[in-house]
């Protein structure tokens, strides 16, 4: 490769080289220098060591709570959304009677899904007077305290989430209908039913994307923003007050950055771990095609 | 002859003005009727000095969040609309905007009274003009009122009254007064702080050594107050209120219909809660409400909010005189209007009610706090993390999570620990 090409290589890659560096590296890199001062935007940050970390896992309980919710909030939607998408990708994986409508249907709601508008709706739906208490009432059912009662309020804010499940059953679709028909065909000869054929052929071909879902939804859902800010705002007893509220509060309410620099260190070692900890896993459990183990 | 001379005159003028024209930002939060009066005012008093003022607006949420930015990067606009609670944030020692004093030739100062202008000085420099004074006053549905056959309260035994009779004449869900309505429970805050200050004749905070100036019994008794009004069902309980989620008073139908026949709201902000209700409906706005043994009304009165300009503005000058403009200036005031409630410089609120732009309400809402005595407000009060602080413990002790004197001294202990880093 001559010289001249190799420049003109670099200069086409330098667009996104520079965004990346100034967007996502330098603040990346800036935000741990922060996590050990003290920074109030107002004046220069001030070098405080490890008091930070150690204020956040001996003093804060505030910080304890919110981690517990965001661990429950995490473990509870990624399983449930996975399934909600697989269910459905199952199903719409059928020549069903317009089905190309079902499929954009179902996939409308991921679209719109982070919207603010739509966590409006969702605040308006599960109210106390909202559409959810009406259609309960219709049975003579008593209105339930969706958003007042701490239990109820963090399983309404993952509903939310459950129901943007579009992103994930559409990349689930795709994988059911890269599988070879012939190996159905093989199994339906031998007499497999439905669940056998689902669960020992369609289940693990489809691993490597289950695998994929998994990590995109658990750290997209670790970084849950809008629908519990707009709804209840980490209400009530702080049941949705999930990390990224509490470091948006202490970053740009409280202003207290470097505080709420190593929550989010924390925060992103946790993701980081549970990664990695997945990938160690999915050894033993994802299969690849041309893979020897399969 | 004649008409060459006028010609090079203007020619001139607009030479001479071109020379000084300066670009400007002015940056402010509100809803849409004070979004199209800034903007009215500042082409009025641009094409009157011939300045280009660059109009950057948004609604009240998250301004506080771009205004900090925006300071910390050294971008903030020119001109600035500031909460008056912000300035200890940003100004603690009165260098985080210009100096106002530096202006004294452009900005006609002896439209604000001295205490005004006390206000808005940090540490000896005056960081802002008050824009009007405002503060809390009890606001009741005179048509709920009516319709359960009682009188709008004048006293707290009046509310506590209504209550049972609201009960059994309009229903279980209707109540006399309402609380902790959205996630911020400021309402409940500021209702414990008025009875504790009422109790005591003093602020939350004590301006001599800026720490809780209440004891732990003292917050007690107040705390206590306001488990009252829930048991008696003057107010729904927080649990109730929360099951509307994050849900503004105004936005809320219940309170548009009436079930929620009363709130303690800025003065300025009658408007905001008298529009949405039906047109059967009427907001009265009365005099404080004391508790027995009060030693003071502690009316809960502070500058609303100033207009500050940029220590780092390029055209301080010219910001100067667009200020000037917009608050002492026969123009800029009509163009402004009642924008930002009644206005506290003279010439503007002398102006507004010849012209018969304030309504009558406005005033007497306003005429309550003006009235109103009590001990001095610390801009503390509304600092994000003493709000906090205080709202938490009552929301913890509303759930029945913990006791009344628990929540007091973790009000004053947080507090206080936030308090010491000033």
């Amino acid at each position: 490769m001559g010289g001249e090409s190799r420049y003109m290589g670099l200069a086409y890659v330098m667009p996104y080289v520079v965004g990346l560096l100034i967007f996502t590296a330098f603040p990346f890199l800036y935000s741990f220098y922060l996590s050990f001062t003290d920074y109030s935007l107002m004046s220069a940050p001030t070098w405080v060591g490890l008091d930070n970390y150690e204020k956040l896992f001996t003093r804060d309980r505030t910080f304890d709570k919110s981690l517990k919710v965001t661990l429950i909030y995490v473990f509870s939607t990624v399983p449930l959304k996975l399934a909600f998408a697989l269910f459905i990708a199952v199903i719409l994986n059928y020549r069903l009677k317009m089905i190309n409508f079902f499929r954009t249907a179902y996939y409308v709601p991921s679209i719109l899904g982070g919207s603010i508008a739509i966590a409006v709706l969702w605040r308006y739906i599960f109210a106390d007077t909202g559409l959810v208490n009406m259609f309960i009432g219709v049975f003579g059912l008593e209105p339930v305290n969706w958003f007042g009662d701490p239990t109820n309020a963090l399983f309404t804010i993952t509903l939310l989430r459950c129901w943007q499940f579009g992103s994930a059953m559409v990349i689930f679709l795709a994988a059911l209908q890269s599988i070879d028909k012939s190996l159905y065909e093989a199994a339906w000869i031998d007499g497999a039913n439905q669940w056998q054929t689902f669960r020992n052929i369609t289940l693990p071909l489809i691993t490597p994307v289950i695998f994929f879902n998994m990590i995109m939804q658990t750290v997209q859902a670790f970084q849950e923003f809008n629908g519990p800010y707009i709804i209840t705002e980490g209400g009530p007893l702080k049941s949705t007050y999930l990390l990224p509220l509490y470091i948006y509060e202490k970053a740009f309410k409280n202003f207290d950055m470097g505080y709420a620099s190593a929550i989010a260190w924390v925060l992103f070692t946790i993701i980081m771990v549970l990664t990695l900890i997945a990938f160690w896993s999915s050894k033993k459990w994802v299969y690849y095609a041309g893979d020897k183990r399969s | 002859m004649k008409r060459s001379t006028t010609a090079l005159a203007t020619v001139l003028a607009l030479t001479a003005l071109s020379a000084n024209a300066a670009d400007l930002r002015m940056s402010w939060w509100g809803g849409d009727s004070r979004h199209l009066a800034t903007q009215e005012a500042l082409k009025v008093c641009g094409e009157k000095y011939g300045h280009t003022i660059a109009p950057e607006f948004t609604g009240w949420s998250g301004h506080l969040e771009k205004v900090t930015t925006q300071l910390a990067g050294g971008t903030e606009a020119d001109i600035m609309q500031i909460n008056w609670p912000w300035l200890p944030l940003f100004s603690m020692d009165g260098s985080g905007f210009a100096d106002l004093n530096d202006f004294a030739e452009i900005i006609d100062l002896s439209n604000w009274t001295e205490d005004q202008l006390a206000a808005a000085t940090m540490n000896g420099h005056l960081n802002g003009l008050p824009l009007s004074t405002t503060g809390r006053v009890f606001m009741f549905n005179k048509a709920t009122y009516d319709k359960a056959g009682v009188p709008v309260p004048a006293t707290w035994d009046d509310v506590i009254a209504a209550a049972p009779v609201f009960k059994e004449k309009l229903g279980d869900d209707y109540y006399p007064l309402t609380m902790a309505y959205d996630a911020s429970g400021v309402n409940t805050v500021l209702t414990v702080s008025l009875v504790a200050a009422q109790k005591t004749g003093k602020d939350l905070i004590d301006p001599e050594t800026n720490t809780v100036a209440w004891t732990p019994e003292e917050l007690v008794e107040a705390i206590e107050f306001y488990k009252m009004l829930v048991d008696k069902g003057v107010v729904r309980a927080w649990k109730d209120a929360a099951a509307a989620g994050n849900v503004k008073l105004h936005e809320d139908p219940k309170w548009a219909d009436g079930h929620l026949a009363g709130s303690y709201e800025w003065d300025s902000t009658y408007f905001k809660y008298s529009d949405p209700m039906g047109e059967d409906q009427e907001l009265v706005p009365v005099p404080l409400l004391k508790i027995d043994g009060a030693v003071t009304e502690a009316v809960y009165r502070k500058p609303s909010m100033v207009f500050s300009i940029s220590k780092n503005s390029e055209n301080p000058e010219a910001a100067a005189q667009i200020v000037n403009c917009m608050l002492t200036e026969t123009d800029g005031i009509d163009a402004m209007g009642s924008a930002r409630g009644l206005p506290a410089s003279k010439a503007a609120a002398m102006r507004l009610q010849e012209t018969g732009v304030i309504d009558p309400v406005l005033v007497a809402a306003n005429k309550i706090i003006m009235d109103g005595e009590g001990p001095g407000v610390s801009p503390f009060n509304e600092h994000p993390e003493v709000r906090s602080a205080f709202k938490d413990a009552l929301e913890f002790y509303a759930y029945g999570e913990i006791s009344a004197q628990e929540a007091a001294e973790e009000i004053i202990v947080n507090v206080n620990e936030i308090l010491e880093k000033y």
